[in-house]
């Protein structure tokens, strides 16, 4: 796999592979893959997961080994989620996120409820008397 | 700082994690087959911590620079939790017994006696030892003496970790044709001969049975850790380990091999430097 497919989908530079060390040491084999993994980690029951960062490995397997040393070492994680980078869906797009068109009134602060609401109180203190 | 905090030991600082027990609990013959037990317990995870940590910084992935290197400081953890156990039954201090005995005290495993070696090496070594250690450990989850039960609960969880990690290593290594099998083929034949050691029987070993605080005899733990290599190594088609039973001499040091000299003088290059000093 090359440098611009571990990239994968998030447009993200990839970690840098330790290319020198996997030549020199040549101890993975004829067609050894580092792929990337994200890892989300929960740090007590009931809080979300949160991105904790990544790990390149050459599978699943080590991918979660290399997870938890990472970043539950020192006992700082309940759960780790650990996702190959290839299998998230990347959407950014522009068009799709941040449309054009003024969308204020999608918002609660696009309406202006200052004045409704001093008629409102006028009224329900003139039915008070 | 204060000078008077200066001279607090930082040992103080960690969480004790042996609980503070009366040794009179155990009789001086059952506490003297203890002691002895735990000294090679200690030491096997101790010099295999070393060796291993030599990893740091030249792993063949940086992720596993870091994984293998967070493994080895685990054991020297355990050694630690170890020697401190028998400083307790003893009188004798912890860093004494780590940093300040002669090689041939040492009552490591012959297993352990070998150089770091080549990646393949340092992986099948881990693996046949970290699956002898988990039937040892097995051995004492009920052992009468509730301070070491307590412990071998702790550490057992975390070889747990160990020993996948390893499974995963041989896997990998022996499912690669060409160099990565070659060269673990040649490392489990090059310990095959050693891979006994860490059962050598030991001294009072009987008494260990007879009151309860050991399961089993060494030998027959051994039968039981051939048992548990051999399901991988068939799996992976690789030789299984030779039979026989452990010799008498497999944590012998009277006479200190180099590579355990050598290992030796560097794990106590800084604890010599001045002898007595208050670090």
């Amino acid at each position: 796999m090359s440098r611009e497919e571990t990239t994968g989908p998030l447009n993200q530079p990839a970690p840098p592979v330790a290319e020198g060390r996997l030549d020199e040491a040549g101890r993975l084999g004829e067609g050894a893959r580092s792929d990337v993994f994200e890892v989300f980690r929960q740090e007590k029951d009931g809080d979300p997961m949160r991105h904790a960062g990544n790990v390149t490995a050459p599978d699943i397997e080590l991918a979660t080994h290399y997870a938890r040393e990472f970043y539950s070492r020192r006992q700082e994680s309940v759960r780790l989620w650990v996702v190959p980078r290839t299998e998230i869906t990347d959407l950014s797009d522009p068009d799709l996120l941040q449309p054009p068109l003024d969308r204020m009134f999608k918002k609660p602060g696009g309406y202006v409820m200052r004045d409704k609401l001093d008629v409102a109180k006028k009224r329900a203190a003139a039915e008070k008397k | 700082m204060t000078t008077e905090e200066a001279r607090l030991p930082t040992r103080q600082l960690i969480q004790p994690d042996v609980p503070t027990f009366d040794r009179r609990t155990l009789k001086p013959e059952a506490r003297d087959a203890v002691t002895g037990l735990l000294l090679t317990m200690a030491d096997d995870e101790f010099v295999l911590g070393f060796w291993d940590s030599e990893w740091t910084g030249i792993a063949p992935l940086l992720e596993e620079d870091v994984a293998f290197s967070s493994l080895a400081q685990d054991e020297i953890g355990h050694a630690r939790v170890w020697y401190e156990m028998i400083a307790q039954l003893t009188g004798d201090g912890a860093d004494r017994l780590a940093f300040h005995r002669e090689p041939k005290e040492f009552r490591h495993a012959r297993l352990l006696d070998h150089p770091r070696t080549d990646w393949a090496f340092s992986i099948a070594r881990r693996w046949l030892y970290d699956t002898a250690d988990s039937v040892r450990l097995a051995a004492l989850a009920a052992s009468s003496f509730e301070p070491l039960r307590q412990i071998v609960g702790k550490v057992v969880r975390e070889e747990r970790y160990h020993l996948m990690h390893m499974d995963a290593w041989m896997r990998r290594l022996a499912g690669h044709d060409g160099e990565p099998r070659q060269r673990l083929e040649a490392a489990l034949a090059a310990l095959a001969p050693d891979a006994l050691s860490v059962f050598t029987p030991l001294p009072g070993e009987e008494r260990l049975i007879d009151a309860g605080l050991l399961s089993a005899p060494m030998a027959e733990l051994s039968d039981r850790w051939r048992s548990e290599v051999g399901g991988l190594l068939k799996e992976l088609g690789l030789p299984a380990m030779p039979d026989g039973r452990p010799s008498a001499d497999g944590r012998d040091h009277s006479n200190p091999s180099d590579s355990f000299r050598w290992l030796w003088g560097e794990f106590t290059s800084v604890a010599r430097l001045e002898e007595g000093v208050q670090w």
